[in-house]
């Protein structure tokens, strides 16, 4: 079973890699899971490993570095001969709260906080080391959520809501938000003074200017301005006013 | 810029691409690292700093939850990299505008690539219904490899800004042209900061994390007088 298990964990990292308006991670999902699938009979019309294989490539949406949470839960229920019915529903169940503690731990908690971190490191004068000590700390945690996710799926199949307990992901949730708005909340005057250094006294007024008009924009402006629409429109006002300023 | 060099910012912008969503999101796609790398592979880790931190702080702007859509800072950090590291010390500016734009395609052209990505999956509908892992494969292979293609193209068009910007600035700069290009650069770094700092309020909302963030930013910028 194992190298089915690491060829799983391999597919897992391109569960993305057919992202789709239709299925969302559904194929990538599918694609994953086909390895532990394998030891299912392959007799019959539709064959069981088949059918099992058809239903792995489902719509499916959640944090893509939990899904192996779904795809070894799902596996293992197949093999444990639960019914189809039964695993679809597994499956609907799953994408909510995988969607949520995954993007609470890792996309607002884990990488702003560690490039919270890198942030203040390069303005305090790291350099590149910073960033190689974000990539590879990052990457730490995201193999280990990975594989940890796969296992604890493959382990409790249908029962597999109680590794949704874990305090792993409890308690990794509930500091991640702090450390990270404090790491970030440092970083953001640390950086200030890191890109504003080059600039004269009353360039430096002028940013500082600009920045806090358009993050008082983007407060009062929220889902109609982006921090894209933004830069765009003082870029072209910068522009016009070097055009125009002699 | 080298031949050799070019083809390994295309190379790189397309690995950077492809990793923002498809294989293996190790992040190299964040632009700190994306940014710093085509600095080293310039010779010019100044400019890729710099331009990674701006970009960065343009990502704190972005959640990429479920199907929002949303600028491509990857790519767009190599090219703006490259044109900053064309232009000299009067890059910056033009480099941030350089990966706006090229950010602004990248975002388009994921959108376009889902929009593909469904119809081919609604096309093989049949197939993968019958359960048949190499159609399964298959499919996912190629929206792999369109993701690849996607990246290519769009680091492409990022390097051909980076080509055509830089000529602007040949020469002796004009007293006018320094303006432009100063205030280009602080256009652009304001609205990092502006994007970072509304962006990381969103994230942080309401509570003990207001508290944990304004503990954060009190410690930084007690940093920044200490270190003056």
């Amino acid at each position: 079973m194992r190298p089915r298990f690491g060829r799983a964990l391999l597919r897992l990292f391109a569960v993305q890699g057919s992202y789709n308006y239709e299925r969302m991670l559904g194929l990538g999902v599918g694609v994953a899971e086909e390895p532990l699938l394998r030891g299912l009979p392959a007799d019959g019309v539709p064959s069981p490993y088949r059918a099992a294989v058809a239903r792995g490539a489902h719509f499916f949406n959640s944090h893509p570095y939990l899904a192996g949470l779904a795809v070894g839960a799902a596996a293992r229920a197949e093999h444990d001969g639960a019914s189809a019915e039964l695993i679809e529903r597994l499956r609907a169940a799953l994408c909510g709260p995988l969607g949520s503690i995954g993007d609470r731990l890792v996309w607002a908690g884990w990488l702003p906080l560690l490039s919270g971190l890198t942030l203040a490191a390069i303005s305090l004068g790291a350099g590149w080391s910073a960033v190689v000590a974000f990539f590879v700390v990052y990457n730490i945690g995201h193999v280990a959520l990975r594989w940890w996710a796969l296992r604890q799926g493959w382990t409790y199949g249908v029962r597999v809501a109680s590794a949704l307990h874990h305090p792993l992901l409890q308690r990794g949730a509930a500091l991640a938000g702090p450390a990270m708005a404090c790491a970030v909340g440092a970083a953001l005057p640390l950086s200030a003074q890191y890109l504003a250094a080059p600039f004269a006294v009353g360039a430096r007024a002028v940013l500082a200017g600009a920045a806090v008009i358009g993050f008082l924009a983007l407060r009062w402006l929220p889902g109609r301005l982006t921090g894209l629409r933004l830069a765009l429109g003082l870029a072209a006002a910068a522009l016009a006013l070097g055009w125009v300023w002699r | 810029m080298s031949l050799g060099i070019l083809l390994a910012l295309l190379a790189w912008g397309t690995l950077v691409g492809v990793d923002l969503v498809s294989l293996p999101q190790m992040m190299i796609a964040r632009p700190l690292v994306a940014g710093t790398v085509a600095g080293a592979i310039l010779g010019d880790l100044d400019a890729g700093l710099k331009l990674g931190v701006v970009f960065e702080l343009l990502q704190y702007d972005i959640l990429p939850v479920g199907a929002v859509r949303y600028p491509e800072y990857g790519p767009a950090t190599v090219a703006a990299v490259a044109t900053a590291h064309a232009a000299g010390t009067l890059g910056l500016g033009l480099g941030a505008v350089v990966g706006l734009v090229t950010g602004l395609v990248g975002g388009i052209s994921i959108h376009l690539l889902r929009r593909v990505n469904s119809r081919v999956v609604n096309d093989a509908a049949a197939a993968l219904e019958s359960g048949d892992p190499r159609a399964l494969v298959r499919l996912h292979v190629g929206g792999l490899l369109r993701d690849g293609l996607r990246a290519a193209l769009v680091t492409a068009a990022g390097l051909g800004l980076a080509w055509m910007g830089p000529p602007l600035l040949a020469g002796v700069p004009s007293p006018r042209e320094v303006s432009i290009f100063t205030l280009l650069a602080a256009a652009a770094v304001a609205a990092a900061l502006a994007a970072g700092a509304a962006g990381t309020l969103r994230l942080v909302g309401r509570g003990v994390n207001l508290a944990w963030f304004a503990a954060g930013l009190g410690g930084g910028v007690v940093a920044v007088i200490w270190l003056r």
